[in-house]
């Protein structure tokens, strides 16, 4: 809304990252396990694998970071800067920083608006470069415009998941035209996205 | 006060407190049968819900400085019960217009008549204050003779002593009196007793006073209060001092509770078994998430470290979850680029938060996490390990709640006896029934059917729900005493234990 204060802007986007990241979460992979209870009976309950990672696209990805740390206390998180280049419109990757082992860990990759796609497509080429395969990444997003609402389910192969929390119909459709495996999780999927997140958000508006 | 009511003795009792060991034992009282109170508020109301018992009420009543405030006084120490409320007619003094405010002034308006109560104020809260509802009494300020803006709120009365020169002058009032005791004190003694306080105490000079003590407060106290005396169960006379009459009151009324003792945790355990679940319970989605996080925190071998971390991103999900019961109003925002957004927004009044200490206040900060500026309520109850029974020991409720929604937490409800009586405090309250969300971790089936089977429309919400409970009424498989985990109360565990620099 425009009228919204920034403090009730950032907090109403807080809750709904930390409910998306919840989600992704749910997507990683577990194992069965039988744990015992105070009481001295058994629970049958899962436990969730080991090499994870999140990645944020700075710099509204990293709003993000801090609900997934809520989540996650010590789970490591890399970077990647992408700005578009002012004479081609095209989206440029400035900068990168990962886990050096990240090709054999899940990505959850961390970005909140989706809007033509072309951010989210770079990145992933990024990740690929480094040995990440596009299956193994989960996308989070806050929003998402319509064509990108399919949820795949994790395969043993899925394992880059964008988390977002907007899409955009067009945006969505052509990440998951290049890269056919990824996982998206957004909040909402609505034809005109939210651009100004990043200025509202950060306060630079 | 005699040999029928002696404190137990505190060295060797066999009494096994899990509380923290500064804290002084609860008085504890015994008739020569058996123990009955000690410092909560026992069960008042049945495994329906419904209150089962009326607060019994006693009514003082006796001339102008007959020593009234002195027997109610005496009463309520030896009755040595928690929650007995002393009720005031003094307090339904009518508001004086500007006149009477003058007469009031020259010491002729009549305080001594029928006509200078409030009765249908006095009849209408000592009717709701019997029957175990919170009721608002006012505070009257003799000096501008009306009420203060402030009234007192005043609830949880097992004992009511109500007092007053004309407390046996109403016919409506009759009716709800349990017990009604006349102090009559030789009026000469009532006089003196009069002047000393008027003129000592509140700086008034004998000429007004005498005047008013003949035209008013004796004619009235002849035609009004002395013909009361017929009505009454006992007569006091010589007032505070007679104390084998004030033993024999303390007699009546005990063996009137004890009558009343309600046990409701062996009730609940009987009933409802292998019945389904009812509709107003909601569990909240069996994630993979929510299945990891609950295997950590069951597990006894989890760290303290850990087990917080968990329960909290447990609890923000089962927050979350409750969140969405509420109802909801379409709304149309504009948005920063010009365009309409068809969006929903929360409609009603406030929503309040209230924990069941201790445990359920570890559930306040994922609460205030996620909604803003709410307000909190706080209801301490603990388990009689005597009885088996909840008992209810203080309370802490924001003001006007009656129109909110409240959300009431606890981590865990296993027979669900301490959540039906704080479901019961907040209906005393005048919350309604459907706007109360019981919110919990972990239940188990007995624990969702005794609230439910009591209060059909509270919403039950919780992360997930166990079969059984063992005879000690723990949740099995469970995840053992919440409190005690989270808190670090659970036992001694190796010194040097590795807590890092938060130790």
């Amino acid at each position: 809304m425009r009228k919204s204060s920034r403090g009730d802007f950032v907090f109403s986007a807080d809750r709904l990252i930390r409910l998306v990241v919840e989600e992704g979460l749910n997507q990683l992979p577990y194992t069965e396990c039988t744990v015992t209870t105070p009481t001295g009976h058994k629970y049958e309950g899962v436990r969730f694998e080991k090499g994870n990672c999140g990645v944020s696209i700075m710099r509204s990805g990293e709003a993000m970071e801090q609900g997934l740390r809520d989540c996650c206390r010590s789970i490591r998180i890399g970077k990647i800067l992408i700005q578009s280049d002012e004479e081609t419109q095209r989206a440029k990757v400035y900068y990168a920083k990962f886990p050096p082992d990240i090709y054999r860990r899940k990505v959850l990759l961390m970005y909140p608006i989706l809007s033509t796609g072309n951010t989210v497509i770079e990145a992933v080429k990024v990740l690929v470069e480094h040995g990440v395969q596009p299956s193994v990444t989960i996308l989070l997003s806050l929003f998402s415009t319509p064509h990108n609402d399919s949820r795949p389910l994790p395969s043993l192969q899925s394992v880059i998941i964008l988390l977002s929390l907007f899409s955009t119909p067009h945006g969505a459709k052509s990440i998951i035209q290049e890269f056919p495996e990824i996982t998206i999780l957004t909040t909402e999927v609505h034809p005109v996205a939210p651009t100004h997140f990043g200025q509202k958000y950060f306060g630079t508006d | 006060m005699g040999g029928q009511f002696s404190r137990l003795p505190l060295g060797p009792a066999p009494r096994r407190r899990t509380a923290s060991q500064c804290q002084p034992e609860p008085p504890l009282l015994r008739t020569s049968k058996r123990t009955i109170y000690t410092a909560g508020r026992p069960p008042w109301y049945s495994e329906t819900g419904a209150p089962v018992d009326e607060a019994f009420v006693i009514g003082l009543c006796g001339g102008s400085a007959s020593g009234k405030t002195t027997v109610a006084t005496r009463i309520i120490e030896a009755l040595d019960v928690p929650w007995v409320v002393l009720l005031s007619m003094d307090s339904f003094y009518k508001v004086l217009d500007e006149g009477q405010q003058a007469l009031a002034a020259r010491s002729d308006y009549n305080f001594d008549h029928p006509d200078a109560f409030d009765f249908e104020l006095l009849v209408s809260v000592l009717r709701k204050l019997k029957k175990g509802k919170s009721v608002k009494v006012p505070v009257y300020d003799f000096t501008t003779h009306s009420r203060r803006r402030e009234w007192k709120t005043v609830y949880g009365a097992n004992v009511i002593v109500f007092e007053g020169i004309l407390a046996f002058a109403n016919k409506e009032l009759l009716k709800l009196l349990d017990m009604k005791v006349f102090v009559d004190t030789d009026s000469d003694i009532r006089l003196v007793r009069r002047l000393q306080r008027d003129i000592m105490e509140r700086g008034r000079d004998i000429v007004g006073v005498i005047k008013q003590y003949q035209k008013f407060v004796k004619p009235a106290f002849e035609q009004y209060i002395e013909p009361t005396v017929q009505v009454a169960d006992i007569v006091v006379p010589r007032g505070g001092e007679n104390s084998v009459a004030l033993d024999l009151i303390v007699q009546h009324v005990h063996s009137q509770l004890e009558k009343r003792e309600i046990t409701v945790r062996a009730a609940l355990a009987s009933a409802h078994q292998g019945q389904p679940l009812p509709k107003t319970l909601s569990v909240l989605e069996n994630t993979p998430q929510v299945r990891g996080m609950h295997t950590i925190i069951r597990n006894k071998d989890t760290t303290r470290d850990e087990f917080i971390f968990y329960s909290k991103r447990l609890m923000r999900l089962l927050i979350e979850h409750a969140l969405s019961f509420l109802p909801l109003k379409s709304v149309t925002v504009e948005t920063p680029q010009g365009t309409m957004y068809e969006g929903k927004r929360f409609h009603r009044q406030r929503i309040t938060g209230v924990s069941i200490l201790r445990a359920g206040e570890t559930m306040e900060q994922a609460l205030t996490a996620v909604c803003k500026d709410i307000r909190l309520g706080k209801i301490l109850i603990q388990t009689n390990l005597d009885t088996g029974e909840p008992e209810l020991h203080y309370l802490r409720l924001p003001k006007e709640i009656s129109e909110d929604y409240v959300i009431l937490m606890d981590s865990t409800v296993s027979t669900g006896a301490a959540a039906m009586m704080a479901v019961r405090v907040l209906l005393d309250h005048d919350v309604q029934e459907d706007r109360i969300f019981l919110l919990s971790l972990l239940m188990a089936e007995m624990g969702v059917h005794s609230v439910a089977y009591a209060f059909p429309r509270v919403r039950i919400i919780t992360t997930a729900v166990d079969k059984r409970i063992n005879e000690e009424f723990h949740i099995i498989p469970g995840i053992g005493n919440f409190g005690d985990r989270y808190f670090g109360t659970d036992g001694p565990s190796a010194w040097c234990e590795s807590d890092g620099m938060d130790c």
